[in-house]
C-alpha cells in the first residue's frame, strides 16, 4: 500500500467538517451567479476547487466565507446548519478566507495584523504582551522566519501569505479557504506555502484550495471539485484522475460554441512588429506580428501577462521594447501617443479604467475624439455617438444618461464606441466580452470581424477560449509572461490549446509560429 | 439595475420633474429661502443698493471660489489661495506705488498668480504628492514671502485711478448699478461656467476628477489638466488680490487670512464633490451669495460675528448631509 493511498484511506474515514449542498445565488431580476453548487470538506484534507472564469468560483467562495448570503441551499459546519450574515460570523465558527489580494494592513506589524479585529485586551486596554506571545505561537506553526514586530509592508508576498495563514490560526480556523494563493508566488515561495499546508492538514485543519493550475493540484490536493456554469460538476480524487478528465469537466462536453466561420487568409501588410517587449513581473514577449485585417487572440491564465502586454502596447505601463509600427520604430510614452498612432484600448475593467461612470454616455463615447479641440460641441458629439451605439445595438434611454445607469454589457459597448468614433485602426481588447450575454458576444465579435475586414488590426485577450477560437485568425498562448505558442484555430483543436494554456508547455506539433 | 433603468425611462409627471429639479438644484432653493427670510426681516434687504453691496462684498471670496471649484472638480484641493491673494495684492501694490502703469501691473500680478498655482500643481501632479500637502506648504510659504516683501509693513500711496478697478459703478439697468468688482465676479462666473460646460478642457476636468485612470487611458493629459486647474486657481487668487488691494487702497500683508476656508466652504456648499468629477460653477456662485446673505442677515439683526461663524458652520454641515442624502437616494452612495 502506498503512502498516498494510506493517507486517502485515513481521510475517507474522517467526518465532513464543512458540508455545502445545493447553494445558489441570484441577483434580481435575472442574474444567476451560482445555480446549484455543493462541496464536502473532510477534516484534514486539501480540497481543490477548479473552474473556468465565470464558473461561479468567486461567488461560491463569498457565500462560504459569509461575504454574501445564499439565495437557497444549506451550509453545515460540523453537521450543524449555519447561516452567515457577515464574514465575522463565518470566522466565529472556524471558516477563514484568505483572499488573493491579501487583506492585511501593510502599515501595521505582523502581530497587529494577526489579531486585527480581535486583539487580546483587558477592558479595552490592549494586552500587547499576550498578543506578542500568541502571535509568535501562530507564526511558529506556519514556520515563519520573521518576527511578530515586522511591518507587513516590509515582508515578501510569500511571507505576507504566511501571515494571512497565521491569522486564520489565531481565529482557530477549522477550514481555511485559499483563493489562488500561487498567483503572486514563485516556485520556492509556493513550496514553503505547501509545506505549511501539509503541516496544518496533519493537525486536522482542512484547506479549500482554489487554483487554475493542474500542476499544483497534483502536488497538494487530495480531492478536487469542478464548477462549471454555476454548478458543481463532479468531485474527483486527485490520484488516478487524468488531466483530460479534469479539463473535460472544466470545459464541458457540449460546449455552446459560437460558430467558427472559415476565415480568409490574412494578406494585409504587417502593422505591428514586436521583436521584443519586456516589462515588470517577467513579461517577455518575442516576435509578435500583427497584420492589417488580422484578429489575433491572446489566451492564458490570470497573471500570464496578457493585460500587461496590451497596456504596454498602449503606452500605459512602463516597459522596454524593440518594435515597429508600419515599419517605423514605435515607443509609446503614454496612452496619448498610442492613440495618436491609431491604437484604441478596451481595458479589462470598464468601471475603473474604461468609463467615467457619473458622466453622460455621449461624453464618454467621444472623450478620445475631442482631444485637441477647444469647444466641446455637444450636439455634434451626440450625432457622432448615436449611430455607433445603434450599430453596436446598445440599449440606452438617452445619450445624456450617465453610463452608470447602463447594464454591464451596454457599458462595454460605450467603451468600444470610443474607439470606433475615434477611428482607431489598431484595437486592443482586454476581456471585451466580460459581462455580455451570448447574443451580445456574437454581436461584438461580428463587429470586430467587420472592423478587421475594413482593415483594422485587432488583438483580443480573453479567458474564454471558445470565443477566440471562433473569431480569431490565430491564437497566441501566454504563460507566465511569455508568448509560448501560436496556433491556427482552423488546424488545431481547442483541447490542445487549452492544455498548453494550463500546463504551460506545447506539443510543438500544431504550432505554426 | 434594470429597475433603475425602467424608472428612468418612464416619463415622470410634471410635479415629479419639478421635485427632481428642486433636489438637483437644492442650493438655489435654499438660497431663495434665505433671501425670503432676509427680506421679511428687513425692508432694506431687497433694495438696489443693498443688492449691489452684496455683490461687492462677495466678490473677493467669489472669484477665489471659482478657481477653487476647478481644483476641487479634479479631486484636488488648494489651501494656498488666501496667501496667494495676499502675495499678489502686495506685488501689485509695490509695483503701483513705484509708479508702474496700472495695466502692466495687473498683467504681471496675474502672471505671478498663475505661476504660483502652476508650480504647486506641477509638484502635485508630477511628483504625485497630495495637493493638500503641497498647497499647505504654499499657504505658509507664500504668506511668508508676503511679509518678507515689505518686512510686514503695509504699502500705501497707490494711484487713485487703481481704485476704479474695483469701485466704478456700472449701470446694469435703470435704477440698478453694480460696482465693477461685483461685475467682474459675475462675468467670471459666466466665463468659468462656459469653460467648464462648453469646452473640451472643461470636460477633461470632469473626466480627470471622475475617473483619472479612465481619463488617462482615453488619451487625456491628466497631469497637464491638474497643472492647469491650479494655474486657474492661481489666476483667480491674483484677481482676488487685485480687487482687495484696489478696494482697501493699500497693500496689506495680513489680508485674506482664512480665505481658503471660506472658498472651500462655498464650493462644497454649492454641491461640488470633494472627490472630484461632480459639481458646477452655478452651485459655487449661489453658495457664495448665500453665505454673503447670511452675513447680511446677521448684520441686520445686529448679531455679532461669533453667531455668524457658528451658524455658517451648521449650515455647511446641513448642506453636506443633504447632498449625501441625495447621493444615497440616487444609488451613488
Amino acid at each position: 500500500m502506498t503512502l498516498a493511498s494510506q493517507v486517502k484511506d485515513r481521510l475517507e474515514q474522517e467526518p465532513n467538517i464543512l458540508s455545502i449542498s445545493n447553494i445558489s445565488k441570484h441577483f434580481p431580476p435575472n442574474i444567476i451567479a451560482l445555480a446549484d453548487a455543493g462541496l464536502d470538506v473532510r477534516k484534514g484534507e486539501v480540497h481543490c476547487l477548479l473552474g473556468a472564469n465565470g464558473a461561479g468560483k468567486s461567488t461560491f467562495l463569498k457565500l462560504v466565507a459569509g461575504a454574501m448570503m445564499p439565495t437557497s441551499g444549506e451550509i453545515r459546519v460540523d453537521g450543524k446548519a449555519v447561516k452567515f450574515r457577515s464574514p465575522a460570523e463565518a470566522t466565529a465558527v472556524g471558516i477563514s478566507m484568505i483572499y488573493q489580494e491579501l487583506d492585511l494592513v501593510p502599515q501595521l506589524t505582523v502581530a497587529q495584523n494577526l489579531f486585527l479585529g480581535h486583539p487580546p485586551n483587558n477592558r479595552g486596554i490592549l494586552d500587547t504582551k499576550t498578543r506578542r506571545i500568541e502571535a509568535e505561537k501562530a507564526l511558529k506553526r506556519v514556520g515563519a522566519r520573521f518576527g511578530p514586530d515586522a511591518k507587513v509592508e516590509s515582508l515578501s508576498i510569500a511571507n505576507q501569505q504566511l501571515t494571512a495563514i497565521a491569522r486564520s490560526l489565531t481565529r482557530e480556523a477549522k477550514v481555511i479557504i485559499m483563493d489562488e494563493p500561487s498567483a503572486a508566488l514563485n516556485e520556492n515561495e509556493l513550496e514553503a506555502v505547501f509545506q505549511v499546508i501539509r503541516e496544518l492538514t496533519a493537525q486536522g485543519v482542512a484547506i479549500v484550495y482554489v487554483s487554475h493550475r493542474l500542476g499544483e493540484l497534483r502536488e497538494i490536493g487530495d480531492r478536487v471539485t469542478v464548477l462549471r456554469g454555476g454548478r458543481t460538476i463532479e468531485t474527483f480524487d486527485v490520484e488516478g484522475t487524468p488531466d483530460s478528465a479534469l479539463i473535460e469537466a472544466i470545459m464541458g462536453k457540449d460546449r455552446q460554441l459560437i460558430e467558427r466561420k472559415e476565415r480568409q487568409p490574412v494578406t494585409g501588410d504587417v502593422v505591428l512588429d514586436v521583436k521584443r517587449l519586456q516589462g515588470a513581473q517577467g513579461l517577455d514577449i518575442r516576435d509578435f506580428l500583427l497584420r492589417r485585417g488580422e484578429i489575433i487572440g491572446l489566451t492564458g491564465l490570470n497573471g500570464s501577462g496578457r493585460t500587461s502586454f496590451l497596456m504596454s502596447l498602449f503606452g500605459a505601463r512602463s516597459h522596454e521594447a524593440d518594435m515597429t509600427l508600419d515599419g517605423v520604430p514605435y515607443a509609446p510614452k503614454n496612452p496619448r501617443a498610442a492613440i495618436r498612432n491609431g491604437f484604441g484600448l478596451v481595458p479589462e475593467d470598464r468601471k475603473t479604467e474604461g468609463l467615467i461612470l457619473q458622466s453622460p454616455i455621449y461624453k464618454n463615447a467621444t472623450l478620445p475624439s475631442m482631444q485637441g479641440q477647444f469647444w466641446g460641441r455637444h450636439s455634434y458629439q451626440k450625432k457622432r455617438t448615436i449611430p455607433v451605439l445603434d450599430q453596436l445595438a446598445t440599449k440606452y434611454g438617452r445619450p445624456e444618461q450617465n453610463v452608470v445607469q447602463l447594464s454591464g454589457g451596454n457599458q462595454q459597448k460605450v467603451v468600444l464606441a470610443k474607439w470606433i468614433i475615434k477611428g482607431s485602426q489598431l484595437l486592443l481588447l482586454d476581456e471585451p466580452s466580460r459581462g455580455l450575454d451570448i447574443s451580445a458576444k456574437a454581436d461584438l465579435y461580428k463587429l470586430v470581424d467587420g472592423l478587421a475586414r475594413d482593415g483594422a488590426a485587432v488583438i483580443v485577450a480573453s479567458s474564454e477560449l471558445e470565443e477566440l477560437y471562433a473569431a480569431c485568425d490565430s491564437i497566441w498562448v501566454f504563460h507566465e509572461g511569455r508568448n509560448i505558442a501560436r496556433y491556427n484555430p482552423s488546424e488545431t483543436d481547442q483541447d490542445t490549446i487549452l492544455k498548453c494554456q494550463i500546463l504551460g508547455e506545447h506539443s510543438g506539433v500544431n504550432t505554426d509560429g | 439595475m434594470a429597475d433603475i433603468m425602467n424608472q428612468l425611462e418612464q416619463k415622470p409627471s410634471a410635479m415629479r420633474r419639478l421635485v427632481n429639479l428642486a433636489i438637483e438644484y437644492n442650493f438655489i432653493v435654499i438660497f431663495l429661502f434665505v433671501v425670503t427670510i432676509a427680506s421679511l426681516l428687513s425692508e432694506n434687504f431687497l433694495t438696489p443698493t443693498n443688492i449691489s453691496n452684496l455683490f461687492q462684498q462677495a466678490a473677493v471670496v467669489g472669484v477665489v471660489a471659482i478657481g477653487m471649484t476647478f481644483v476641487i472638480l479634479t479631486g484636488n484641493i488648494d489651501l494656498s489661495v488666501g496667501s496667494v491673494v495676499a502675495l499678489c495684492g502686495m506685488i501689485a501694490a509695490i509695483m503701483l506705488a513705484s509708479g508702474m502703469p496700472i495695466v502692466l501691473a495687473i498683467g504681471i500680478t496675474i502672471c505671478a498668480g498663475a505661476a504660483c498655482g502652476a508650480f504647486m500643481g506641477a509638484i502635485s501632479a508630477y511628483a504625485q504628492v497630495p495637493s493638500f500637502i503641497v498647497t499647505l506648504a504654499g499657504l505658509v510659504s507664500f504668506r511668508g514671502l508676503t511679509y518678507l516683501s515689505t518686512e510686514g509693513v503695509p504699502v500705501s500711496g497707490l494711484p487713485s485711478a487703481f481704485a476704479a478697478f474695483s469701485s466704478t459703478m456700472v449701470p446694469i439697468f435703470p435704477g440698478f448699478q453694480l460696482s465693477s468688482m461685483g461685475l467682474i465676479f459675475t462675468v467670471l462666473c459666466v466665463l468659468a461656467g462656459l469653460l467648464l460646460s462648453k469646452t473640451v478642457f472643461g470636460e477633461n476636468i470632469y473626466a480627470t476628477g471622475g475617473n483619472p485612470e479612465a481619463a488617462r487611458l482615453s488619451g487625456i493629459p491628466t497631469r497637464r489638466i491638474i497643472v492647469s486647474v491650479f494655474a486657474v486657481s492661481g489666476i483667480m487668487s491674483a484677481l482676488g488680490g487685485l480687487l482687495l488691494t484696489s478696494r482697501l487702497r493699500i497693500g496689506q500683508p495680513t489680508a485674506a487670512q482664512g480665505l481658503e476656508l471660506d472658498a472651500i466652504a462655498a464650493v462644497v456648499l454649492g454641491g461640488t464633490s470633494l472627490f472630484g468629477g461632480r459639481g458646477s460653477i452655478l452651485g459655487t456662485a449661489f453658495a457664495v451669495m448665500l453665505l454673503q446673505v447670511l452675513r447680511n442677515i446677521f448684520n441686520l439683526l445686529g448679531l455679532g460675528s461669533f453667531y455668524q461663524m457658528t451658524v455658517t458652520g451648521i449650515i455647511i454641515i446641513a448642506a453636506i448631509l443633504l447632498n449625501r442624502f441625495i447621493d444615497i437616494r440616487r444609488g451613488r452612495g
